[in-house]
């Protein structure tokens, strides 16, 4: 059952057109897709439209809800984004954050269950230690997963998580992955993840599309979409992937294909 | 945290609770200093005088009635408004331009209040048929008011830009100073040590007119800014977090900038250019009480009366018989009161 479609997305800046003809994959509940590309393809814009922070023409449908103005304060209550830069290091403390943004959102919520709920979120990240101090003591990938946490604060229905693991850890960025996945399977839901590594996005993501220069070069299932011959064309590297026991797919990174202009 | 771990929810109602202490205390403090400031003096009034004529003015002698009603008391009244007016201001500057530098004299309306002014005292001798006594603030405060002005004019076109909003504020006030500094060479002696005097800031010339409008324009403007504070306190957590969220940051600046040059504007006009409580007093406020703006807020303006009420009472009490200007008593209370908050902040780290 789709809950989301997305069939040519079109957006830019002022006369410079970024995104042209973005036909997404189908999502359906509990789906994750991962967006993939180089810098500059398109892929923080393409998040920005879908969280409607930019505007942008074409379909863009989510259970049923369009791009019409009428619906933005609903669209804006099923989605919530994680932004590419984590929390501004201030005395501000996450428990804080948390709590003023749920407010400013008029999360209907009694003052004992938003506690609950921001607990239960701390938990899951692992934050609860740090949740009581000052934002500038954190580490930059700390505050990033504050930023998750913020993004999961009104549960939305999309989750669009921009580079959610650039800051992190290698084994923080399992943790975080396995948490979006397990959120997906156990409170339903989708999410949309713009990522810079190949391997976690074929691990973790139902779909998969190729981003190059603002349109979409391949998009689907993981094996489909990662060939070496695309992967040549989107980041210009000589890949080798193979299929691993488990039935996943491995991608090896040899070397970058000479500029041939 | 020895006593096991108690949940999340009530330490951070502990720290809430610590915090709204704090206000209050700061509240208590207060009134202190304005009980100082209403004794503080040459007329030799009495505790019990003071009390009594508060409660009873016509029980008191003409002469101590007087002293009290017309001199004491809004000069107190206006020390404790036009603070609170500049600390609220300098918290939403602030915040608005995630700028700790930011105050209402960053945007250039306190310079444009002196210009304003400087043109008064100037040119207003030479105009017939203009009352000098009204024209004087009315300039600065409608100078001040055009600087705000200006300034959104810019922040609607720099599409809420804060670099650009802070780089045009401190431009704006350069030009102002400039344009005072030429009144200044045209300006005889007399009209040169009035801008002068004025730029300083004093709280003496201050009636019960200019106590109630600058009490009005706080009254009224306080609580638009208490309905923001879940958004400025979200503002904290950066530009690119709030706009994830779905907060229009523009739009949000564009109100606080109106309310800061507002504030700033009204507070200036009758007291001149009282300088550094719109800078220092949301920063006490911040050692004292964090970043939450539910605490923030009303903790900067409470800072900002604050400071201006023991300025106002170090004023008369410094010199027997003589009132220095307040305005060069403000940064001589202000940074011992920062310095020692950081210093102890330092220690407890």
């Amino acid at each position: 059952m789709t809950r989301l479609r997305v069939r040519g997305l079109a957006a830019g800046y002022g006369q410079t057109e970024v995104l042209r003809d973005i036909d997404l994959p189908d999502l359906a509940d509990g789906q994750m897709l991962g967006l993939l590309g180089p810098n500059a393809s398109g892929k923080s814009t393409l998040m920005r439209c879908l969280s409607r922070e930019k505007r942008a023409t074409g379909l863009i449908e989510l259970d049923g809800l369009g791009q019409d103005r009428a619906g933005s304060r609903r669209w804006r209550a099923k989605v919530a984004a994680m932004p590419q830069s984590p929390p501004a290091p201030s005395a501000l403390m996450p428990m804080e954050l948390m709590w003023s943004t749920a407010r400013a959102l008029d999360l209907a919520l009694s003052d004992a269950e938003l506690g609950r709920r921001i607990e239960a979120i701390f938990e899951a990240t692992g934050l609860l230690p740090v949740a009581l101090a000052p934002l500038h003591t954190l580490s930059g990938g700390k505050r990033q997963l504050v930023g998750l946490a913020l993004a999961l604060i009104r549960e939305p229905d999309l989750l669009l998580l921009d580079e959610p693991t650039s800051a992190l850890d290698l084994r923080w960025r399992l943790v975080v992955l396995d948490l979006v996945r397990d959120r997906l399977t156990r409170q339903g839901g989708m999410a949309i993840a713009a990522l810079h590594d190949i391997d976690l996005a074929a691990r973790y993501c139902d779909h998969l599309a190729l981003l190059s220069r603002g349109r979409i070069v391949a998009a689907g299932p993981p094996a489909e979409v990662l060939t070496a011959a695309n992967l040549a064309t989107v980041f210009q590297v000589a890949a080798e992937v193979s299929t691993r026991p488990d039935g996943g797919i491995a991608v090896h990174i040899l070397h970058p294909l000479r500029d041939d202009g | 945290m020895t006593d096991g771990d108690p949940s999340l929810q009530r330490r951070f109602a502990a720290i809430r609770k610590r915090r709204w202490f704090i206000l209050g205390l700061l509240g208590a403090g207060l009134l202190g200093c304005l009980w100082l400031d209403l004794m503080a003096g040459p007329a030799g009034l009495s505790a019990e005088q003071i009390v009594l004529g508060l409660f009873d003015p016509h029980g008191l002698e003409l002469r101590h009635r007087i002293i009290l009603w017309q001199v004491r008391l809004p000069d107190a009244l206006i020390a404790l408004a036009v603070g609170a007016a500049l600390g609220l201001a300098g918290v939403e500057t602030q915040t608005i331009l995630d700028n700790p530098l930011a105050s209402p004299f960053t945007l250039g309306v306190s310079s444009a209040a002196a210009l304003g002014a400087s043109i008064a005292i100037v040119l207003v001798p030479v105009l017939p048929l203009l009352p000098e006594a009204a024209m004087l603030p009315a300039m600065a405060l409608v100078f001040a008011l055009g600087a705000g002005v200006l300034v959104l004019v810019i922040v609607h076109y720099a599409g809420g830009g804060r670099e650009t909003v802070v780089l045009f504020g401190i431009s704006l006030v350069f030009l102002c100073n400039a344009l005072t500094a030429a009144l200044h060479y045209v300006a005889d002696a007399d009209s040169s040590q009035q801008i002068v005097f004025w730029t300083i800031g004093n709280l003496t010339k201050a009636g019960w007119p200019e106590v109630w409008i600058v009490a009005a324009c706080l009254i009224l403007i306080l609580p638009f800014s208490l309905r923001q504070v879940w958004l400025l306190t979200l503002l904290r957590g950066g530009e690119a977090h709030a706009r994830s969220v779905g907060i229009d940051v523009a739009r949000l600046r564009f109100w606080g900038i109106l309310r800061a040059s507002i504030l700033a504007a009204f507070a200036v006009c009758f007291v001149g250019t009282i300088a550094f409580i719109g800078l220092v007093g949301p920063h006490i406020a911040r050692l004292l009480l964090g970043e939450d703006h539910r605490l923030l807020v009303p903790g900067s303006a409470l800072c900002g009366a604050l400071i201006l009420s023991a300025a106002s009472f170090l004023s008369k009490a410094l010199l027997p018989g003589v009132i220095v200007p307040v305005g060069i008593l403000t940064a001589i209370v202000g940074v011992p009161m920062l310095l020692g908050l950081l210093i102890g902040r330092r220690r407890q780290a």
